[in-house]
């Protein structure tokens, strides 16, 4: 009879245990879900569930659409192969990491028009670098969906207009660039300084 | 008098003789001699001609803004779009709007993002409506040494021709919104004070210049209009607030407001906006969500003299 109850006991144990991990697995689910909303959409959200717009940074026209000339149809093979001078993109020049970042880091071998997809295998498009940025700089882009890095506009208590890591940062040398200051406030001045100033 | 004095500087006797009003040799010379009833004369005439011909009636007996019934504001500010409207030559809208339900604002500025280009200092200027000649600037911005933190060695007037500078940090320095604001208890006449949603404001009619309130402020956050102020008319902001932007007179205090009339309505402050690099942060404290909040739970901040207990909104924090 003990030994009924005992088996009856454990078996109870073992079906609750497993509903807990069931349980917990669902909540890891659904908080994988969270993180997964992030892929591209063209909105971001903030933890009050509001969808900000992200303007997007005009390409020059020059350099798009890339795969006219890395397309599949033109016969310019990829080369993985780290080099000092570029025979086009002359005017790009690297300083992302030092020496250890190359372009097939950042962009697509096989899709010009796109950039290195996340985990999850789709690529991810210009107009949503911001998530590619995350793969390396997570706790900056962390800051950035709440607000603290990076420039916001808009209403505070309302729609902001976010801005996209590359607005701001060159992606090929992405330190902020110097600007010239505006000019210093007049010195305080006596009142015979002031008649002369007259 | 001039006179004597350049004749015999050294003999303070002769001097106190003439200066003696009532000295008949004077009046006989035929030079100017003001006595008791003369001056009483002038001060009854200049202190008429200033209140009647400065200001109007309704402005020399117009209320504290606090004091003010809605009918009183709403004539004010028909007046004072009226006053504006010969002076600029532009339609000008005066909110006198009050505080939103349930924000308390902060301010938050990221002292390892600023590069001191002192963009904020002149679109500030230019929302808020300050004196371009003599000049007024709510924002200071400090440059400091590296590993330097004492305000005594800063300086205001650097001018490189490219900013950030090696081995320096910029602090910029404004009103400092405190919470237990050391300028609104010296007021003597309480045309400064605390409004609900945190922002310490002036009425600018009720001020009587008296500077008390700038000689308490640790911060020098706060300005004085020795002068007329001069703003170009085509540049003057014509979306203004009565405890804000609305155009000064000679005389008075002004200090920033977190742009009253924008914050009011929704909008960040102009400096917010205008910051190439995003240092400078803005919202609702009482919001658990907002950037200032999130910026105080997971950053460092620090505030400025916190030892004088002033306690500051206005939260410097590092970011990396």
């Amino acid at each position: 009879m003990t030994n009924k109850i005992a088996i009856c006991l454990a078996v109870l144990t073992i079906a609750v245990s497993f509903l807990g991990i069931q349980l917990h697995e669902t909540r890891i689910c659904v908080a994988q879900s969270q993180l997964d909303s992030d892929e591209p959409t063209g909105k971001i959200q903030d933890s009050s569930e509001q969808e900000f717009p992200v303007p997007l940074k005009p390409l020059s026209k020059t350099i798009s659409p890339c795969r006219a000339c890395h397309g599949p149809e033109k016969d310019f093979p990829v080369n993985f192969k780290r080099r000092e001078d570029l025979l086009v993109h002359t005017n790009i020049k690297l300083n992302h990491g030092g020496v250890r970042l190359w372009c097939l880091d950042c962009h697509s071998p096989d899709n010009r028009n796109l950039l290195l997809p996340l985990s999850d295998g789709k690529a991810i498009d210009f107009e949503h670098s911001y998530l590619l940025c995350g793969k390396c700089h997570g706790t900056k882009y962390r800051d950035w969906k709440y607000g603290i890095h990076g420039k916001r506009t808009g209403f505070w208590n309302g729609a902001k207009n976010y801005y996209l890591c590359v607005t701001c940062h060159d992606p090929h040398s992405p330190r902020f660039k110097p600007l010239a200051p505006m000019p210093p406030p007049d010195k305080p001045w006596t009142p015979k300084e002031s008649a002369q100033r007259k | 008098m001039s006179e004597e004095k350049t004749k015999e500087p050294g003999q303070t006797s002769e001097l106190k003789v003439s200066l003696d009003p009532a000295s008949s040799q004077e009046a006989a010379e035929g030079k100017e001699l003001i006595n008791r009833r003369g001056f009483m004369q002038g001060t009854a005439g200049v202190l008429a001609a200033m209140a009647l011909g400065s200001c109007s009636w309704q402005e020399f007996f117009q209320n504290n803004f606090r004091r003010m019934t809605k009918g009183e504001i709403e004539q004010t500010v028909e007046r004072l779009r009226s006053e504006y409207k010969q002076k600029y030559g532009k339609d000008f809208v005066v909110d006198a709007e009050g505080p939103i339900d349930g924000t308390f604002f902060g301010y938050a500025l990221d002292i390892q993002r600023c590069i001191g280009c002192r963009k904020c200092v002149y679109a500030c200027v230019e929302e808020n409506n300050q004196s371009r000649d003599p000049q007024i600037q709510y924002i200071r911005v400090l440059r400091f040494k590296d590993g330097d933190m004492d305000l005594e060695h800063s300086t205001i007037y650097y001018d490189p021709e490219e900013v950030p500078e090696k081995g320096y940090y910029y602090l910029p320095v404004q009103c400092q919104q405190c919470e237990n604001p050391p300028c609104t208890k010296v007021c003597p006449v309480q045309a400064t004070w605390t409004e609900p949603d945190g922002i310490v404001v002036v009425d600018y009619n009720w001020c009587i210049g008296c500077r008390y309130c700038m000689a308490a402020c640790p911060y020098m956050g706060r300005w004085f209009n020795f002068a007329d102020p001069v703003i170009p008319a085509d540049k003057v902001n014509v979306n203004t607030h009565y405890l804000g932007n609305r155009p000064r007179m000679r005389n008075v205090v002004e200090k920033c407001t977190f742009c009253i009339q924008r914050v009011r309505k929704g909008r960040y402050p102009a400096c917010v906006e205008v910051c190439p690099v995003g240092a400078r942060k803005f919202g609702n404290l009482l919001d658990p969500n907002s950037e200032i909040s999130r910026i105080i739970q997971t950053k460092r901040v620090f505030r400025l003299k916190s030892e004088l207990n002033t306690q500051p909104k206005f939260y410097y924090f590092f970011s990396i």
